[in-house]
């Protein structure tokens, strides 16, 4: 899909929606369906997303991030929202097990996208325990207390590797503005 | 900004990156942002968007029944665009219509007294006339009955009749990511059933899904064996669950593949589908 696409469904073209669906439908749906397990809820968030997708698809700017990136921001809000909302979100294993063997393991077997690959490599560079937490976090979907409960580490230290983390893997993926570096101590 | 207010302001931004933030820490961040900018918080959530696309399978197929629902929010959608835009009244028929057809959630009352009437004519019609067809078959043998409600109408009574149901949604893991589905149990009648969409016919020369529930009474390393069963047909299936010890109070299940006739204790190497019990 080119980025005409998002350009197009901000300007009206009710045809581009199933170029959208085609391109990231299973990319959402799986996204969905990780975080939220549920498949009943997922279905009404996918929806729910893609919703919001074709609501702020004006404000899509290929300057700033991928189409990919973008849908991807979009489906996070929704999914989180819903989590934190619902509480009725389950763990795809017991939590000790998702801290012996995190995400590697699927990693390697399904990277997709580009993006997806890039950040890959961008949590590979992080010091283990950053990408520990954000690994359990993001793509686990398990909060601060879980983490702190299942890897033993004190609350703030999780909070901590959590934003060192997030900025050094945001600097690693080179986003954001330069300067800021200052901010991420590791 | 000054050092104070921007470590604050940053806390906050990673924070709605990572887990997203309260109701508190929203509007505690939005009058920041107000006062302050430049902290580029676009760009921390979009790492965190890119890092939740490490393992996400791009091209795994979105049932078809909800491109439909998709399909037909984006006729609701641009339809109300247009009325908007001829009205040039923006925005408040969007935020009118645009909101998401009935969900599944909603009817889910309607359908689950729906489906008890249907379930007790369908049972009069069989008791009447014919046995009863199982949607999946135990890979253990059970007697046959002469007047035998299917495993959909005893799961069914058992959710109506018994005062300590419980009920986990089930997940797909890995290949068997498209699955969905619940288990429901009940400790006083020591009797649940495991309602699977999805669920790939398995080939039973070869393999053959068992369950297991943990529970209070074992330690995790040695769950309970709740059976084996195959699956015969595609879609939704409802398989009776056949504990081979009394089980107390389950936490979670899990079904997971195994060789026919199933295993004592499982290497866990083949995790098909797991259920968690609402706290």
């Amino acid at each position: 899909m080119t980025r005409a696409t998002l350009q197009s469904i901000a300007a009206g073209d009710k045809n581009a929606v199933q170029d959208c669906l085609k391109a990231y439908g299973g990319l959402v749906w799986s996204l969905a369906r990780r975080m939220l397990r549920n498949s009943e809820d997922a279905e009404d968030a996918v929806q729910e997303i893609f919703i919001d997708v074709w609501k702020n698809a004006g404000r899509f700017d290929p300057s700033q991030s991928s189409e990919t990136t973008f849908i991807a921001m979009i489906a996070r809000r929704r999914l989180i929202d819903r989590i934190r909302y619902s509480q009725r979100r389950i763990s795809s294993d017991s939590i000790e097990d998702m801290v012996v063997e995190p995400a590697d393991s699927t990693a390697q077997n399904l990277q997709t996208t580009v993006e997806g690959r890039e950040a890959f490599e961008a949590l590979k560079a992080l010091r283990p325990e950053q990408r520990q937490v954000l690994e359990l976090s993001i793509i686990q979907g398990l909060s601060h207390q879980e983490i702190s409960d299942a890897t033993g580490m004190p609350l703030g230290t999780v909070k901590t590797h959590a934003r060192r983390g997030i900025l050094q893997a945001r600097e690693n993926l080179g986003l954001g503005k330069s300067g800021l570096s200052k901010e991420v101590p590791v | 900004m000054n050092e104070n207010t921007e470590e604050i302001m940053l806390d906050l931004l990673c924070k709605q990156a990572v887990y997203g933030l309260n109701e508190e820490e929203t509007k505690q961040l939005s009058q920041l942002e107000k006062g302050f900018g430049g902290l580029d918080a676009e760009s921390i959530e979009a790492t965190a968007a890119m890092i939740a696309l490490v393992g996400v399978d791009a091209k795994a197929e979105m049932p078809t029944h909800l491109q439909a629902r998709i399909l037909d929010s984006a006729d609701d959608y641009f339809h109300s665009l247009a009325v908007s835009r001829n009205d040039g009244a923006a925005g408040r028929a969007i935020v009118e219509t645009a909101t998401p057809r009935r969900s599944f959630v909603d009817w889910l009352g309607w359908a689950v007294a729906a489906a008890a009437c249907v379930a007790l004519g369908v049972n009069i019609y069989l008791t009447r006339s014919q046995p009863a067809v199982d949607t999946a078959r135990q890979g253990v043998p059970t007697p046959t009955a002469t007047v035998e409600l299917t495993p959909a109408q005893k799961r069914q009574q058992l959710m109506e009749s018994a005062p300590d149901v419980i009920r986990a949604d089930v997940a797909g893991m890995k290949e068997y990511q498209h699955v969905g589905g619940d288990i429901v149990w009940s400790d006083s009648e020591q009797t649940g059933y495991m309602r699977f969409r999805n669920l790939p016919v398995n080939d039973k020369s070869k393999e053959t899904y068992q369950l297991w529930i943990f529970d209070e009474t074992q330690e995790e390393k040695t769950p309970i064996d709740g059976g084996t069963f195959d699956v015969d047909q595609n879609g939704e299936v409802v398989i009776p669950i056949n504990a081979r010890l009394k089980a107390k109070n389950p936490k979670a299940f899990a079904v997971t593949v195994e060789k026919p006739g199933g295993v004592v204790v499982s290497k866990r190497e083949r995790i098909a589908a797991i259920g968690k019990t609402s706290a």
